[in-house]
């Protein structure tokens, strides 16, 4: 899809920080389009633009159909996934079943019927699952069996796959990307593994030192816009040539942290949980096995030197922050 | 000087039995002298003798050298499937001892490796693995060129506390083709051990029986177009000279193998301590990965090169074995085992 038949742009899920990002380099690549962004949390726009307009609403409802019915897009961006770090992961599980299955269906279903030309969908790593045999460099066509140990990803692996099938299905009619990125990190992103390395004194496994890829906010957000004119459809794993173990991890966010063997990692999140920790259970898995992701599908695609950042640097801005 | 001591002993003897202070008529002087006597005494006649006498770890130079020409190849200091040079070289340092002292290292025919990257096909034995760690010291502490080799490990070393995550610190991959096929196209030599677990897990009666081969290492040599480099290994069976596997219950026990010695499991975690068996690494003639032969090709077609590799190897054991240093533990093994040894050594 070349830039200038881009007019207009669809964010779902405008209220994180991924997205705002997004918004604003969609702003520079395509100064000819209109971008709405929606979601049904309120969203601070740091980026001023008339171009850039922002609707509260949930998509789940009928407002949403209208929004497709009075707008002609040409691209939909879907980061409106609920992820597991907000909460209690139990116990919202209805609510995110609801969201991140019915919600991209129904995103799905639209855009098709709406004739949209490309819809990308930020799916997740986590869907692999991490597990001991796990091999370096996961690649795309790999089982996703997050949810085998872990069924509170169920909707994780659950939308990747109907927006995997959907995007076979129906690749004739509309492009479709799917991607899935390492963790992303930086100061506008809140997620688990954030939130787990910039805290200080949470425990960290002495036993186990997993590999670990991160990749840039913006660097994530840079590949969101690239996808709309230079990828094919596909399904992608999103990550940087480098990576870095957990325990340098820690160490390069210069937080201090407690020493802890995983099973008592494992006994005290399931003590604290449910009060005031909100650390998902899945998560100690990751912090245990690998999950390093292959990039070689997605860098056919990239110029050289895309990504601006290192992990290390990465890592670094989180500090700062 | 005798006379201050005498006055010492007797004024501790008196200071003891009859509380009489007579230590007081020593001088401080002498007292201080004294002490410079014993002390010069001590680091000259005892503390030298016993750190000479104790194993003695590689030099921080020697080390630093190492591992600045590592650095070269893995600037990151950490690679994507664990290794971390760091924790490698306080591993080479602390282990030093163990491997220079204790079992005696030696490299035999390390002129035949070549500045490029291997699959290196090794037997194996020693009941718990340790000559691949041996293998993988030999290559970063003796080779002129250091280089970390990565052993192919079974699925369940990752999962266990501790030793997976320092396994995989010192270079350690899972055993899978993916990692193997991408590790070769990254230009590193990777360490395998075609017998399996069925080589390491042998009752004494099959010590030094090679295990049969399987293919997969050579198909992917083929698919990299890497050379094979044969090596063995010689001493590790002695490590346990009496051994008897205990096959049905490791498999009721969901474990690969359950070795039982005369001190293992009866003295817990100490009946596992190896003996010090010295051990020599052969370095056997590269095998040139034919040019010709598809890595899909027919198993027949495979296996006849798998043969010659076996073969060679178990040619190389036996040359090993005839000029194996002598070790009272070989005297432990069974007769048929010794016997075996005289034969081939012509006695």
């Amino acid at each position: 899809m070349e830039n200038s038949q881009v007019k207009s742009i669809l964010i779902i899920g405008m209220a994180g920080g991924l997205a705002k990002i997004t918004g604003g380099l969609l702003l520079k690549e395509y100064p000819n389009a209109q971008i709405l962004g929606v979601d049904s949390r309120y969203a601070d726009m740091f980026v001023k633009d008339s171009r850039l307009k922002f609707q509260r609403m949930r998509y789940t409802r009928s407002n949403f159909e209208k929004l497709f019915r009075n707008n002609v897009f040409d691209v939909v961006i879907h980061l409106g996934r609920i992820s597991h770090s907000n909460a209690n992961p139990r116990a919202h599980l209805a609510q995110r079943l609801d969201l991140n299955l019915m919600g991209t269906g129904r995103i799905l279903e639209l855009s098709l019927h709406f004739n949209i030309k490309k819809i990308i969908i930020l799916s997740t790593f986590h869907v692999y699952g991490a597990f001991p045999d796990n091999p370096i460099f996961v690649k795309e066509d790999s089982l996703l069996r997050a949810s085998i140990k872990y069924p509170e990803l169920r909707d994780v692996v659950e939308m990747d796959q109907m927006a995997t099938n959907w995007m076979w299905k129906y690749q004739h009619q509309m492009e479709t990307i799917v991607l899935r990125p390492c963790n992303i990190i930086g100061p506008q992103i809140r997620n688990s593994m954030t939130q787990f390395l910039t805290t200080k004194y949470v425990p960290v496994p002495i036993d186990y030192n997993p590999m670990l890829q991160f990749i840039h906010e913006f660097d994530m957000a840079k590949s969101l816009v690239h996808c709309i004119s230079h990828v094919p459809t596909g399904i992608y794993n999103v990550a940087t040539n480098e990576s870095i173990s957990l325990r340098e991890a820690k160490k390069a966010v210069a937080v201090p942290f407690i020493n802890v063997p995983v099973f008592l990692i494992e006994q005290t999140a399931k003590l604290i949980n449910k009060t005031f920790w909100s650390f998902p259970n899945y998560l100690i898995d990751y912090l245990k096995y690998p999950c390093v992701l292959s990039n070689s599908e997605l860098n056919k695609y990239l110029p050289p030197h895309f990504f601006k950042y290192s992990i290390r640097e990465a890592l670094e801005l989180i500090k700062i922050d | 000087m005798i006379n201050s001591i005498l006055i010492l002993v007797k004024s501790e003897f008196f200071d003891i039995f009859s509380f009489r202070l007579e230590y007081k008529r020593v001088k401080l002087v002498e007292i201080t002298k004294l002490y410079e006597l014993m002390e010069k005494f001590i680091k000259d006649q005892v503390l030298d003798k016993v750190l000479a006498f104790l194993p003695k770890t590689i030099s921080d130079k020697k080390l630093d050298e190492i591992y600045s020409f590592l650095e070269k190849k893995y600037p990151l200091g950490e690679d994507p499937w664990g290794l971390s040079l760091k924790k490698s070289k306080l591993a080479m340092k602390y282990s030093y001892p163990l491997f220079k002292h204790y079992f005696k290292v030696r490299v035999i025919g390390k002129e035949k490796i070549e500045n490029k990257p291997y699959m290196i096909v090794s037997n194996h034995t020693g009941q718990i693995a340790i000559d691949g760690m041996l293998v993988t010291g030999a290559f970063i502490l003796d080779l002129p060129e250091p280089r970390i080799v990565r052993a192919m490990v079974e699925r369940f070393v990752g999962t266990i506390p501790f030793f997976g995550s320092f396994a995989m610190a010192n270079g350690a991959v899972l055993g899978d083709r993916a990692n193997c096929y991408h590790l070769l196209k990254r230009g590193e030599s990777i360490l395998v051990f075609p017998e399996g677990v069925q080589g390491v897990a042998k009752s004494t009666s099959d010590y030094y029986k090679l295990q049969n081969f399987t293919s997969g290492f050579f198909r992917m040599c083929l698919k990299t177009g890497t050379d094979i480099l044969p090596i063995a290994v010689i001493g590790a069976e002695e490590f346990y000279p009496f051994v008897y596997q205990a096959k049905s219950l490791a498999r009721k026990l969901g474990l690969p193998a359950l070795p039982l010695t005369p001190f293992f499991p009866l003295l817990g975690p100490l009946g596992i301590m190896p003996l010090p068996s010295p051990v020599d690494i052969i370095i056997g003639d590269p095998y040139p990965i034919p040019k010709d032969l598809s890595p899909d090709a027919p198993d027949k077609l495979i296996a006849e090169h798998v043969n010659k590799i076996e073969n060679t190897i178990r040619k190389l054991i036996a040359d090993g074995r005839k000029n194996r240093r002598k070790f009272w533990g070989s005297l432990l093994l069974p007769e048929k085992i010794i016997s075996g040894e005289s034969k081939k050594n012509g006695k």
